[in-house]
């Protein structure tokens, strides 16, 4: 026996092999091993030449014994520094495609119950591509072992659709045992597993990515699987030709860089080929702005009515506009705004709860590129905007008073309102005068005027607001005109 | 025996006397003539940025024995260049015809091949006798939205050029300008033509193919035309013509829903009735001046006619 | 072969053809505009070949001149109802896709549903004159549309109104062939055998 050699993929076991000096048929010997004089020497037969031995702290000895063989028995002393570790070659658990996003997710042990404790491992990870596996990247990936199998996972973005040609995964591992003296290596790769392009499927064809929606200024591929025997003429990004990269013998691809803003039915792309054409439609948009001047008000302690200022219109329409949600944390109820894109003011309505004067709102902004959101906190009670007073009308009239009532919709039983009502009359500048009273449910309100001029025409009109905590003016009542009755004769 | 050589103009010819060595004593001779000894490199003949004048025939004799050894018809010429191919519809709804031309001579024979295909259909296309550069073709189907592609392969010794021409059914078709125009004046209404016309002839069925028909007169003295379209009939009565001004006028036609105007029908002239003058003797004659004379044909109007879409002329 | 019109038939017959084929040419001239309108705001190339698009009745037919009367009817009835599903589908994708964005594609596009609309209760008041029975519309109702992505639905819109544009013109030129006084009698044929 000769050219022992021993390699471990665990650091607890190594496989140790050899040969014979002169060939012949395949002999039954007798393997023993020793790892240090006190402990018994272990024996056993073998036809095969290799066997599975522990790994020595120090160093082992090992004796080969053939029988009815000339130089029979040979001794060897295996030191832990002539013994290679390889880590066992790691075995993907999992390769999931996200073709939406053309990300691949990739799921696999690190096998580490078979290593002591606090290890670093170090992955490569190597993503290939087409039908020649051409390299794309490979990505390092550190990992501790925890002396458990830990199932690790990892995301890629691919830069072009993951329908438009093949890619393949492999994993390799190195693992740093600082205690373990004899030489390192990376394990074997593992197998390649593949998210097959469209490109291998019969009547796989069309472009890719199909209907995506890209932020401004990304750079995009956009590519056209087709059949075999079919030519492809040009592919066009919207009105331009592009130069096209060949992908496979059946995928075609262009580079767009920097995407401008679509209009709103999105962006053509379209691939023509000799008999026909095929096409997608990208959506080149923004995320959405963070809301400005985020405010909140009630007029009628029904409804509460928030508004915000949108910022940079998104481009995008329809089933891709961007979307808004109002969400009191307080109450944890949430609302989703239905808003017209192509105004430019923003309206939701959140209704009013019962024994609830602090709403905390987060306005949640959302569309296909991006989200953001803006918060405020506010006591709606100091947030009253009545609606215009309606019905303005006389109740009482003498020479020198005028006795008027107005009626505003809303519920304002919990709080005062202050009104303010406006007189003019022909030969006096305009008079306000102001008084308060405590609001009611949807209710008339009266107030009486006095020290008016006789047989004077008066023009009166009023709006209101709440009392303590002013916020803001309802809008003016509609104007009413009164005059005042003659005195009386003195 | 001789045979024909194609050679570009401006290109360098080389003959050689058939099978006699470069030393050999040869003559010669072109449409008969002999050739001076300059053009000679030994017994090949040279000549140098060949034109059109030296086509012909040339031959070479054995220097003593005068025995014929070569002899060819030399054709200097062009490549085709790319030929103008136009397919038109004017008897809607039977079929169209295509006709091409070269832009420019090639001065040596040339063989033209038309493909017609309709999707994935070839059709025939029948060559008419006369004239020559022109075929037609019959629709099998009506009404399609399917494009018609049709491919004119030119070929001649020096090359070979073609022209693909894709169209709408609809998009072809151009009635024929209208026939038998007739203007006369309206006996008592010095303000008034009467102008009538004919279909084209070659329009087959204008009933269920009605055509609309665009009106225009002037009087001779202005340049400005005036127009009036006309959605069916075939006369129109001029209303407002200056008083015993001639005018001359014209109509195109348009099938009522598809496809492009006609040119303009040859100009006929009229001037509308004029009062008898009183001081006249008796003999003074006012003959009718109602003439269809031809006036040189109006080129077709180039610019767009009212019909959205509609581009008149070739 | 049918018995001839009576004369009442026969002018109510030309006066629906004539009311019709004014529609028609109405119609067309509506859905030419929209087409322009359509090809600009898809971003689509106004010369593209559009291969047939399932679903899409073909204006195309051979041996035009041939059909009878009843055929003509029929055959345009039958692509009318089809025109209106999917002028519908058109609308409700557009609304999909686009939301207020572009509402002027929509009411263009509503527009003309709406003459199709009329122009299949047109025919079917044709088809009644001639106490031909009218077909219900299960029987002549349109498939389901297939679920398309967005380049497909963008062709599937540019075929709809190419060939309804080319409806339009048929349906002018079948109404005149129905319109046509029969040369016996002077009044209209029987829609059996109006060639």
């Amino acid at each position: 026996p000769q050219n022992l050699k021993c390699l471990t993929h665990n650091l607890h076991k190594m496989v140790c092999t050899w040969d014979f000096s002169s060939r012949g048929r395949r002999r039954q010997t007798d393997f023993c091993y020793t790892t240090n004089d006190l402990t018994p020497q272990v024996c056993f037969k073998t036809k095969e030449r290799r066997a599975e031995i522990p790994v020595p702290e120090s160093s082992i000895t090992v004796t080969i014994k053939t029988p009815g063989t000339a130089f029979a028995t040979k001794e060897f002393t295996i030191h832990q520094k002539d013994i290679s570790f390889v880590p066992v070659t790691p075995h993907i658990l999992s390769l999931t495609p996200g073709f939406p996003t053309s990300t691949l997710n990739l799921k696999w042990s690190d096998n580490g119950s078979v290593f002591p404790y606090g290890l670093d491992a170090l992955w490569q990870i190597q993503i290939l591509r087409k039908e020649a596996m051409e390299e794309v990247t490979q990505v390092a990936y550190y990992s501790k072992l925890t002396h458990e199998d830990v199932i690790l996972s990892w995301n890629w973005t691919s830069d072009i659709p993951l329908e438009c040609t093949s890619h393949y995964v492999k994993i390799r591992c190195y693992i740093n045992a600082t205690q373990f003296v004899g030489p390192k290596d990376w394990s074997d790769w593992s197998p390649a597993e593949v998210i097959p392009g469209k490109d291998t499927e019969p009547g796989g064809s069309g472009v890719f990515p199909l209907d995506a929606v890209v932020a401004v200024g990304s750079d995009v591929t956009f590519c056209c699987v087709h059949e075999e025997d079919q030519r492809i003429t040009n592919m066009t990004y919207g009105s331009k030709s592009y130069t096209m990269m060949q992908l496979s013998s059946r995928s075609h691809a262009i580079r767009v860089l920097n995407a401008s803003a679509s209009n709103s039915s999105g962006t053509n792309v379209v691939c023509r080929l000799e008999n026909g054409m095929d096409g997608s439609v990208v959506f080149v948009g923004y995320a959405p702005d963070t809301p400005q001047n985020l405010s909140c008000e009630t007029s009628n302690f029904l409804i509460i009515k928030c508004t915000w200022k949108p910022g940079r219109p998104s481009g995008l329409y329809g089933a891709r506009r961007t979307k808004y949600s109002l969400f009191e944390r307080i109450s944890s109820k949430n609302v989703s705004c239905e808003v017209n894109e192509m105004n430019r003011d923003r309206v939701c309505g959140f209704p009013v709860l019962p024994d609830q004067k602090t709403y905390d709102f987060i306005l949640g902004v959302s569309n296909p590129i991006g989200q953001a959101q803006s918060s405020l906190l506010v006591d709606i009670t100091q947030r009253v905007h009545p609606k215009t007073p309606e019905k303005l009308t006389v109740t009482g009239n003498n020479s020198t008073s005028i006795q008027l009532r107005w009626f505003i919709n809303g519920s304002f039983t919990g709080i005062r309102l202050l009104c303010q009502i406006e007189i003019v009359s022909g030969h006096s500048e305009k008079k306000l005068h102001n008084v308060s009273m405590p609001g009611g449910k949807s209710s008339s309100y009266t107030a009486q005027l006095n020290g008016l001029h006789p047989n004077t025409k008066y023009q009166f009109s009023v709006r209101c607001s709440a009392a303590d905590h002013f916020w803001r003016w309802s809008d003016w009542s509609r104007g009413l005109e009164q005059t005042t009755s003659e005195a009386p004769p003195s | 025996d001789s045979h024909i050589q194609y050679e570009r103009v401006g290109a360098d010819v080389t003959m050689k006397c058939g099978s006699m060595d470069w030393d050999a004593a040869v003559t010669w001779t072109a449409n008969g003539t002999d050739i001076d000894e300059s053009h000679l490199n030994g017994s090949y003949l040279i000549l140098k940025n060949v034109d059109l004048s030296q086509s012909g025939q040339y031959s070479c004799y054995e220097g003593s024995s005068w025995h014929l050894k070569y002899q060819t018809n030399l054709r200097v010429g062009t490549p085709p260049k790319e030929p103008v191919l136009m397919c038109r519809s004017n008897n809607y709804p039977k079929g169209f015809y295509c006709s091409w031309h070269l832009p420019t001579p090639t001065y040596i024979p040339n063989t033209f091949n038309i493909s017609v295909v309709h999707g994935t259909k070839d059709m025939v296309c029948e060559k008419d006798a006369v004239p020559k550069n022109r075929c037609h073709i019959r629709y099998i189907q009506l009404f399609s939205t399917v494009k018609y592609k049709v491919t004119l392969t030119v070929t001649n010794a020096l090359g070979k050029n073609f022209t693909t021409l894709t169209f709408d059914e609809f998009a072809i078709v151009k009635p024929d300008p209208p026939e038998s125009v007739v203007a006369k004046p309206v006996p008592n209404n010095p303000r008034r033509l009467e102008v009538s016309w004919q279909n084209p002839s070659s329009w087959p069925e204008p009933e269920s193919f009605p055509l609309k028909f665009f009106l225009r007169y002037r009087p001779l003295i202005l340049d400005q035309w005036q127009h009036v379209e006309l959605s069916d009939g075939t006369s129109h009565t001029i209303t407002d013509a200056y008083a015993g001004k001639e005018y001359i006028i014209q109509v195109a036609a348009k099938d009522n829903d598809i496809g492009t105007w006609s040119d303009w029908s040859v100009a006929v002239h009229a001037t509308p009735w004029t009062e008898e003058p009183k001081h006249l003797t008796t003999e003074a004659q006012i003959t009718e001046t109602t003439s269809a004379s031809t006036s040189s044909f109006m080129a077709p109007p180039t610019t767009k006619i009212c019909d959205k879409g509609a581009v008149v002329g070739s | 072969m049918a018995a001839p019109d009576s004369p009442s038939t026969a002018l109510r017959r030309r006066d629906l053809c004539s009311r019709g084929i004014r529609l028609a040419g109405k119609m067309r001239a509506d859905v030419v505009d929209l087409l322009d309108t359509y090809v600009e705001q898809q971003g689509l190339d106004a010369s593209a070949s559009v291969a047939a698009v399932e679903g899409v009745p073909l204006a195309a037919v051979e041996r035009w001149d041939e059909q009878t009367g009843t055929q003509r009817l029929l055959e345009n009835l039958a692509a009318y109802r089809a025109f209106r599903a999917l002028l519908a589908q058109m609308l409700e994708e557009q609304r999909e896709q686009l939301g207020e964005a572009d509402a002027g594609l929509g009411r263009a596009l509503a527009a003309v549903l709406l003459q199709v609309s009329a122009f299949a209760y047109h025919l079917e008041e044709l088809l009644r004159l001639e106490s031909r029975g009218v077909p219900s519309e299960e029987e002549d109702g349109p498939p389901p549309l297939p679920r398309l992505s967005l380049f497909e639905q963008k062709l599937r819109g540019l075929g709809v109104l190419r060939e309804l544009a080319q409806w339009a013109v048929r349906s002018a030129r079948d109404l005149r062939q129905l319109a046509k006084p029969s040369p016996a009698t002077g009044t209209g044929p029987g829609l059996a055998e109006s060639p």
